[in-house]
């Protein structure tokens, strides 16, 4: 039986008061950590800003010498690295969706509120480290997307590229940390009421992204791993002269990179169909075909990737096919188009300053849309391919739709979040500032790419007609400087001297408005009652609505619940503040620098320090694998335990990991020019080590059933069997591995042996990973706590451990198995 | 989906329910072998190489499945569960054969 919560003292008025420089690095409020996050990302906006500048200023003339042609391409890569990874992405995910999510959906705070603290802290030494380059002889300089094999020791030996690949595992991980905590959080902490069709637009665009991270995130994860072995261990996986093919890295990138760019641009959407409905007093138009659009839009992604390399050759039917992809996702982003404008239309508007970005960005994207469908044709796609016809597009979407958007929410939710309003003047200001720089740096774009001016280069000769417009988008990117000058401005005026914000600024729609300006540490004093889709207008104004517009129209003021601006009648369970995830977090940042500065001993250090940090969060969370009651992690309303559910989309994850790395041992197989081959491998040895693997999954769920049924010596018995099968198993791939090397299979020698050893090598390591888990659960069992009650640990570590011995079904069949049959 | 709705079953607490007994568990453990010894038949098999993939394959994936169904027991839990391990395993399928599609293509043209 769970524990009674202890009653809290009374709670600060607003959850940024109290605590101090302490409270906030120990934090794991989500709306703390949406402010660090916030806080993080305009400094790095700032940053990424000033390198913008930069690359202008180096095109103002042909034959500038302003920077070297080196450090320009360090300012580019790390504009579109800085932008992407260190702005958009924790601007929406962990900035918007951190602070919205919970209070939109009723909840008092994330499904895993340490989980929560943990991606933030990941994300700033990622972020830190990507810029350690300095300190080392430069920063990145290969692009953000770092094509292969520029990315090989051998053109690029510096450390700025270690960096850079290391930089980006460590955001990885917090990004996908970040997606399985709202993925959970979304499906499992609803309010009562509040069923999937009635959640807020944003919620289900985070929804949609957050699958989306899950599953695009790994072949980008796989594709570093590659490279990392290729710079630190030797291997050649991108390197065409053992026979590996550079394209494997753009399939791998870009199965990444073309859901990334909706992983971008969905929450802006989301944003977006917040705002207008709001400001032009009207419920959304077709609610929804906008949800089921986000989910196609997510599915076609997947599809779509191909089309940024249709330079590559991949043939006829491969490009008809992802040009056809490529234009059918056209129609659910025009259906989100469509469904805005007619929001908008016949609406009460009210022209602020979030609404204006809502509508500017309505058209902005649209333009960037238009050319997309050209690039989604392959034959005119190869005339704009590396021209600036492409920087236009891509800051039409990312600009246009994404950063219009994130400032349409940011003017829109500003009051909420700080409890002061920002000056609307100001704000108007900045929005024409704006729309003037932004169209006047990348419209004229458009037009260099199709007169032949390719990207990424530093400077260009005189005489080709390219002066004038390259002034003319310099001139306007300092007018768009200037406005996000005037938006810092006015954040700064606004904290110091801003109006104090009301409850409902806005008259809004949705949950959070319902709560104080800013919102009590708690969100609800007590939980909402949802009745259906905009479930704080219906609260305001009943089901009908009409009378909200008509007070409107009469000038009154709108009615204010008064029930979560009360104090809460019984105190409210909160999770307790934790140093241990920025422990983590630091230990990893130790650990990737020892990598790649090369001292063991700091890697060491680093390992040592993760190891004291993650037995400190098993000491701090006592209650861990029970039948939880409390808040924290309290069972949802299909009586699914968040941790169960995380467990799962965790093992999603994990299926497109694997998958992306059978596919390339199946590729690589046959390519080998070097070492030896498949025939190396032994059925009859193997055989006995996968009957062992999956008699422990039979031993592993006796245990889970026994300690169901209270009888725990049993338990004991079969974990015991469990962890001594999994060790049969891992002794005869350590002997295999072995055996294979002194037949001179190695990392180094070919194609086969470092895509046969990564596979193998990464299932043998989840395989350790889990003998490891079930260890623990074994002596831990020895402990009087552990009862029925926690039947839930023995389930979470089982289900780790059947999707291990499902992987090595699949590895088993493909590797050894086939062994003859020819790859890819 | 009507508004008026809710959406989601509430089955039972802790998402531990019906789960199946001992027996189900062994019979589940034989056919796991069987299926394997299946496997390592055909492999050695000279008259069904020609077979082998479509074979393997099949009984991989059975495997794949009892596991899943059973020792997981997706069949007994949240259809919530089993929608998001379905749409992974899903996206990972159609990662692995576009790939192999895509490469195999590049290999025939380039030889």
């Amino acid at each position: 039986m769970a524990a009674q919560p202890k009653p809290l003292p009374p709670a600060p008025q607003n959850f940024l008061q109290g605590g101090g420089l302490l409270g906030w690095l120990t934090t794991v409020d989500h709306k703390r950590v949406a402010m660090m996050y916030g806080v993080a990302t305009l400094v790095f906006l700032a940053i990424g800003g000033i390198e913008a500048m930069l690359i202008r200023m180096q095109l103002w003339t042909p034959d500038n010498h302003l920077l070297s042609a080196r450090v320009y391409n360090e300012i580019f890569t790390m504009h579109g690295t800085t932008m992407i990874f260190l702005v958009v992405m924790p601007m929406e995910a962990g900035f918007f969706a951190n602070f919205l999510i919970p209070l939109h959906i009723g909840a008092r705070d994330v499904a895993f509120p340490r989980l929560n603290a943990l991606s933030f802290w990941i994300f700033l030494v990622g972020a830190i480290f990507l810029h350690l380059g300095w300190l080392w002889g430069g920063l990145p300089d290969a692009g953000w997307f770092g094509y292969a094999n520029l990315t090989e020791r051998y053109f690029s030996p510096g450390l700025n590229l270690d960096f850079w690949v290391v930089g980006l595992l460590i955001l990885g991980i917090s990004t996908v940390l970040t997606g399985l905590n709202f993925l959970v959080t979304i499906v499992t902490m609803r309010a009562p009421g509040m069923t999937y069709m009635r959640l807020p637009l944003f919620v289900w665009s985070m929804l949609v992204t957050v699958v989306l991270i899950l599953l695009a995130f790994p072949p980008l994860t796989v594709g570093l791993i590659f490279l990392t072995m290729d710079r630190f261990f030797g291997t050649h996986f991108y390197e065409a002269a053992y026979g590996a093919t550079p394209i494997l890295w753009q399939h791998l990138f870009w199965l990444f990179g073309h859901p990334e760019v909706y992983i971008m641009a969905l929450p802006g959407f989301g944003i977006i169909s917040e705002v207008i409905p709001v400001f032009s007093r009207k419920p959304l138009f077709g609610y929804p075909m906008m949800a089921y659009s986000l989910v196609l839009i997510a599915f076609l992604s997947y599809g779509v990737w191909g089309h940024h390399m249709f330079a590559t050759g991949m043939g006829p039917v491969a490009d008809s096919a992802f040009a056809i992809t490529s234009m059918l996702i056209a129609i659910p982003t025009g259906i989100k188009i469509f469904s805005w404008i007619a929001t908008v239309w016949g609406g009460s508007l009210r022209m602020t300053t979030a609404f204006f970005f809502a509508l500017a960005m309505i058209i902005e994207f649209t333009l960037g849309g238009l050319s997309g469908i050209m690039h989604a044709s392959s034959p005119v796609d190869l005339q704009q391919t590396d021209s600036y016809f492409v920087v236009a597009h891509f800051h039409y979407v990312l600009f246009g739709g994404v950063m219009f958007a994130i400032l349409a929410g940011f003017y829109y939710w500003w009051p909420k979040i700080t409890g002061r309003m920002m000056s609307e003047r100001i704000g108007k200001l900045q929005f024409w500032l704006t729309v003037i720089g932004f169209n006047g740096t990348f419209f004229p774009m458009h037009f260099l790419g199709m007169w032949g001016m390719p990207r990424r280069i530093y400077t260009y000769a005189p005489g080709l007609g390219w002066t004038g417009l390259n002034q003319l988008e310099t001139v306007c990117a300092f007018i768009l400087g200037l406005a996000f000058l005037l938006m810092y401005v006015n954040i700064i005026l606004s904290l110091r001297s801003g109006a104090k914000a009301p409850p409902d600024p806005w008259d809004g729609r949705s949950l959070e408005w319902s709560v104080a300006s800013p919102p009590p540490a708690y969100n609800f004093a007590r939980m909402p009652e949802v009745r259906g889709r905009d479930a704080f207008w219906i609260m305001k104004y009943g089901r009908a609505g009409s009378r909200g517009v008509a007070m409107f129209m009469a000038g009154q003021t709108p009615p204010t619940p008064e029930s979560q601006l009360q104090p809460p009648t019984e105190p409210i369970h909160m999770p307790a503040p934790s140093i241990i995830p920025l422990a983590i977090a630091i230990s990893m940042g130790v650990m990737g620098a020892g990598l790649v500065v090369g001292y063991w001993r700091v890697i060491g250090i680093g390992m040592i320090s993760l190891l004291v940090s993650v037995i400190g969060l098993g000491f701090e969370y006592p209650g861990y694998g029970q039948e939880s009651h409390d808040p924290e992690h309290a069972p949802s309303s299909g009586g699914v335990d968040v941790r169960k559910v995380g467990l799962w989309a965790f093992l999603g994850n994990e299926c497109v990991f694997f998958a992306s790395l059978i596919s390339t041992y199946i590729v690589y197989k046959s390519r080998s020019i070097s070492g030896p081959g498949a025939e190396i491998l032994e059925v009859p040895l193997t055989s006995i080590s996968t009957f062992a693997l999956l008699m422990s999954s039979l031993a592993m769920v006796l245990a889970l059933h026994s300690i169901q049924n209270g009888q725990k010596p049993w338990m004991r018995l079969w974990l015991a069997c469990t962890v001594g099968l999994g060790l049969v198993f891992l002794g005869v791939e350590a002997y295999e591995f072995t055996h294979f090397y002194h037949e001179g299979l190695s990392m180094q020698g070919g194609l086969f042996g470092q895509s046969f050893y990564t596979l193998v090598g990464f299932h043998g390591a989840h395989v350790s990973i889990g003998v490891v888990w079930l260890s623990t659960l074994f002596f831990a069992s020895f402990s009087g706590k552990f009862d029925k009650s926690r039947s839930l640990s023995v389930e979470l570590a089982g289900l780790y451990w059947h999707f291990v011995d499902i992987v090595w079904v699949v590895i088993f069949t493909l590797v050894y198995l086939m062994q003859q049959v020819k790859g890819a | 989906m009507s508004e008026a709705t809710q959406t989601i079953d509430a089955p039972e607490q802790g998402g531990q329910q019906h789960h199946p007994g001992v027996a189900v568990y062994v019979i589940v453990a034989v056919f796991l072998c069987v299926l394997t010894a299946m496997e390592v038949t055909v492999f050695y098999l000279p008259a069904l190489k020609a077979v082998i993939v479509p074979v393997c394959l099949v009984l991989a994936a059975a495997k794949f499945a009892l596991i899943a169904m059973f020792f997981m027991h997706l069949k007994y839990d949240s259809w919530e569960l089993s929608g998001i391990f379905i749409f992974a395993l899903m996206i990972a399928a159609l990662l692995l054969v576009s790939l192999l599609t895509l490469f195999a293509y590049l290999s025939h043209h380039m030889a």
